[in-house]
């Protein structure tokens, strides 16, 4: 009797403690009983469906038919007021940031760049442009380390022979050299960047750019004039440093 | 007529009883233990298709969440970044762009690659809330809600485990004292946040600016208190107005 009681303590324990602790690590799906009403058949966010033929969920655009967030191009959408979250408004400046088939100057009308236009800019350059452009925007964002930095070209005034300054241009040609043909990170507040348009600013963010990826897909439109804005705060603090 | 039971088993109806009780207390032990969120799911930890890792790219590499995870504000959906996202840094001639861990990576996105099948990478799911309740997160996260409090220190975890219960207890929790929980808007996305960390003086500025109060009277209000979290939380609650549903039909829809 002794032993039964023993056992049977130890066989209790066991089965408490003994299969997993709370919060032990497990890679199989936690187990659900009867959960056909935790899980329904319907289609849902980003999840695969058995319901088509391919089993995407995520259906693309039928010919013809536009998203949602999504304004159809030209003439007929004239006139339409861009939402925060709108990934397309038209055909227009606003939208592509091209004035022809030039990129445009300036911001586009219905874009009101005051305090809390660049405090937005700010914030949504931080979250999707720092880690490869640096807070600064000088291009020597955390992910550069991994990629490459631009070098800065030396001027003569900062040396203070012309001996050095060949040095330093030396060293500054070796090291564009040893990118091996993957140009850096662009630096923003590069006076060449500087000089771009807003438009030109406004189209890399959405298409990309040589080495850039697009950003289009992410950031709505109105934000990405936001960043175009915080861009050229940037530029001009750093000008009149 | 000697006996027929023998003198042993005068004990059994004592004995079997004990046992039946020490059974029964084990099972609702056991049930106790285990038959709740706190268990099912905590820990949870599915292997995903590609090693992805947090405490690299969110922690390390000091990625904001809303980097990847974009439409987290806006939608009640937060999502996960599409294979043209990573393929803007692990592209190639870019990031580790031959790693064999980005095989999967390369078949859906790299159109020369001999595997290339366009197909978009299947990540696990691990955090997944029953159909029958509603959530959404930009009603979460624009309120003053970290994703920290329903997902643990995702920026320290090589691979992501279910850290919370996120059980209906859980919830409401936190529904009945938001205050323990809330934190200024653009510390959302920084898990490591603290109420110490908080710039006092600007923080009563932007704090009258809500409630119509002066920043030196509502100072001198919490002159004597301790600057904790219920007190900062306290002060966002009511600036806010944050209020919390707590019937049923708010989440049971
Ligand atoms: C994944 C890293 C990465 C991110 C994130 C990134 N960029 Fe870039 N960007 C680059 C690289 C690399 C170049 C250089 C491209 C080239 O010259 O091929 C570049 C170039 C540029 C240029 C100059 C384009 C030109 O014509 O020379 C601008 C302007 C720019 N980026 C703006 C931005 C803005 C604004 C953001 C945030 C929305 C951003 N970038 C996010 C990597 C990045
Ligand atoms: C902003 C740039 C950036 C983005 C976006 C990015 N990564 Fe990375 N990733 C890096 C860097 C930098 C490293 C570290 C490389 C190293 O350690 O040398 C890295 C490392 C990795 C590694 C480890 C590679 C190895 O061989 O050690 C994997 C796997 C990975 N990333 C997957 C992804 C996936 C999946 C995505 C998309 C969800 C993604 N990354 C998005 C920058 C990025
Ligand atoms: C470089 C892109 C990237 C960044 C930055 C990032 N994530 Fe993720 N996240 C992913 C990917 C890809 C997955 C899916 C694979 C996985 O679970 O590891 C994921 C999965 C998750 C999940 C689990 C989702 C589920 O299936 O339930 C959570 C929670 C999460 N991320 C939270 C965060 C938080 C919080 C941050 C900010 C600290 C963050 N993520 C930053 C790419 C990213
Ligand atoms: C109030 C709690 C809460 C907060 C705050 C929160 N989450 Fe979640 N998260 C959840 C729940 C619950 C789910 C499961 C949702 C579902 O089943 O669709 C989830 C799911 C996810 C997923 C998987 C995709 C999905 O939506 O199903 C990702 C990725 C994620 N969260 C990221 C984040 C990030 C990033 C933040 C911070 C910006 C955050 N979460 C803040 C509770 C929260
Ligand atoms: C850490 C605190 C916290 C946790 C945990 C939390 N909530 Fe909330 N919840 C809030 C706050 C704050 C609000 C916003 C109240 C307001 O806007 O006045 C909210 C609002 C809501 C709303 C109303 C949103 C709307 O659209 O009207 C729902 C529904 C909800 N939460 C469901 C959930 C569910 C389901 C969970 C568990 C997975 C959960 N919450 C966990 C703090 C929390
Ligand atoms: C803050 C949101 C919220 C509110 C308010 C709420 N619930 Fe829930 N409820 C949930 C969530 C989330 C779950 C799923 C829990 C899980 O999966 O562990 C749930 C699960 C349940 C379940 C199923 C439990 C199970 O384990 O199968 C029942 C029954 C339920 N709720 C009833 C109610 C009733 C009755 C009320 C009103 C008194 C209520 N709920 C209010 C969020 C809520």
């Amino acid at each position: 009797m002794r032993w039964f009681f023993l056992i049977f303590t130890i066989l209790v324990v066991a089965a408490v403690f003994g299969l997993r602790l709370r919060g032990d690590k497990f890679s199989q799906p936690p187990i659900e009983i009867f959960n056909d009403m935790d899980r329904q058949y319907k289609l849902k966010t980003q999840k695969p469906s058995e319901f088509f033929a391919d089993g995407m969920g995520s259906r693309r655009p039928i010919e013809g038919t536009v998203p949602m967030g999504f304004h159809l191009p030209a003439s007929k959408t004239e006139g339409i007021k861009s939402t925060p979250l709108d990934f397309s408004v038209g055909d227009s400046y606003m939208d592509t940031g091209l004035v022809g088939d030039n990129y445009g100057k300036g911001f586009p009308e219905g874009i009101n760049v005051d305090e809390a236009f660049l405090a937005r800019g700010e914030e949504r350059y931080q979250i999707f442009c720092t880690a490869c452009h640096g807070d600064s925007g000088n291009g020597k964002g955390i992910v550069s380390k991994y990629w490459g930095v631009p070098p800065t070209k030396p001027s003569r005034e900062q040396s203070n022979s012309d001996e050095g300054y060949q040095q330093k241009l030396a060293a500054y040609l070796a090291e564009v050299e040893s990118y091996s043909g993957i140009p850096p990170t662009a630096n923003l507040v590069d006076p060449r960047v500087a000089a771009f348009p807003e438009g030109q600013i406004y189209h890399t963010i959405k298409n990309g750019k040589g080495l850039m990826g697009a950003y289009g897909a992410m950031i709505p439109v109105q934000d990405r004039w936001a960043i175009t804005a915080y861009v050229r705060a940037l530029q001009s603090a750093t000008k009149t440093n | 007529m000697g006996n027929i039971f023998p003198t042993w088993t005068n004990w059994i109806a004592v004995k079997v009883l004990i046992c039946l009780g020490a059974l029964g207390t084990a099972v609702v032990a056991l049930a106790w233990y285990s038959w709740t969120p706190k268990y099912t799911r905590v820990g949870y930890m599915p292997q995903q298709p590609i090693p992805f890792d947090h405490s690299l790219h969110a922690g390390q590499l000091g990625m904001d969440c809303r980097y990847c995870h974009s439409f987290v504000e806006n939608s009640s959906h937060s999502n996960l970044p599409t294979a043209e996202l990573c393929w803007n840094c692990h592209g190639p001639g870019k990031v580790k762009s031959d790693s064999p861990k980005l095989e999967l990576l390369r078949q859906a996105m790299d159109v020369n690659d001999e595997n290339y099948t366009g197909e978009p990478i299947k990540w696990v799911q691990i955090h997944e809330t029953p159909d029958y309740a509603y959530f959404n997160h930009s009603a979460h996260v624009n309120r003053g809600v970290s994703c920290v409090e329903c997902h643990g220190r995702v920026d320290q975890m090589p691979v992501v485990y279910h850290a919370k219960s996120l059980s209906m207890g859980f919830c409401l929790d936190c529904h009945r004292a938001p205050e323990k929980h809330l934190r200024p808007l653009d510390q959302i996305t920084n898990l490591a946040w603290e109420a110490d960390d908080v710039d006092r003086e600007k923080f009563y500025e932007e704090l009258s600016a809500v409630k119509g109060v002066s920043a030196q009277k509502l100072k001198e209000a919490d002159s004597n208190k301790d600057w904790t979290q219920e007190l900062l939380g306290k002060h966002l609650k009511e600036g806010w107005a944050v209020n919390p549903p707590q019937q049923c039909a708010s989440c049971h829809r």
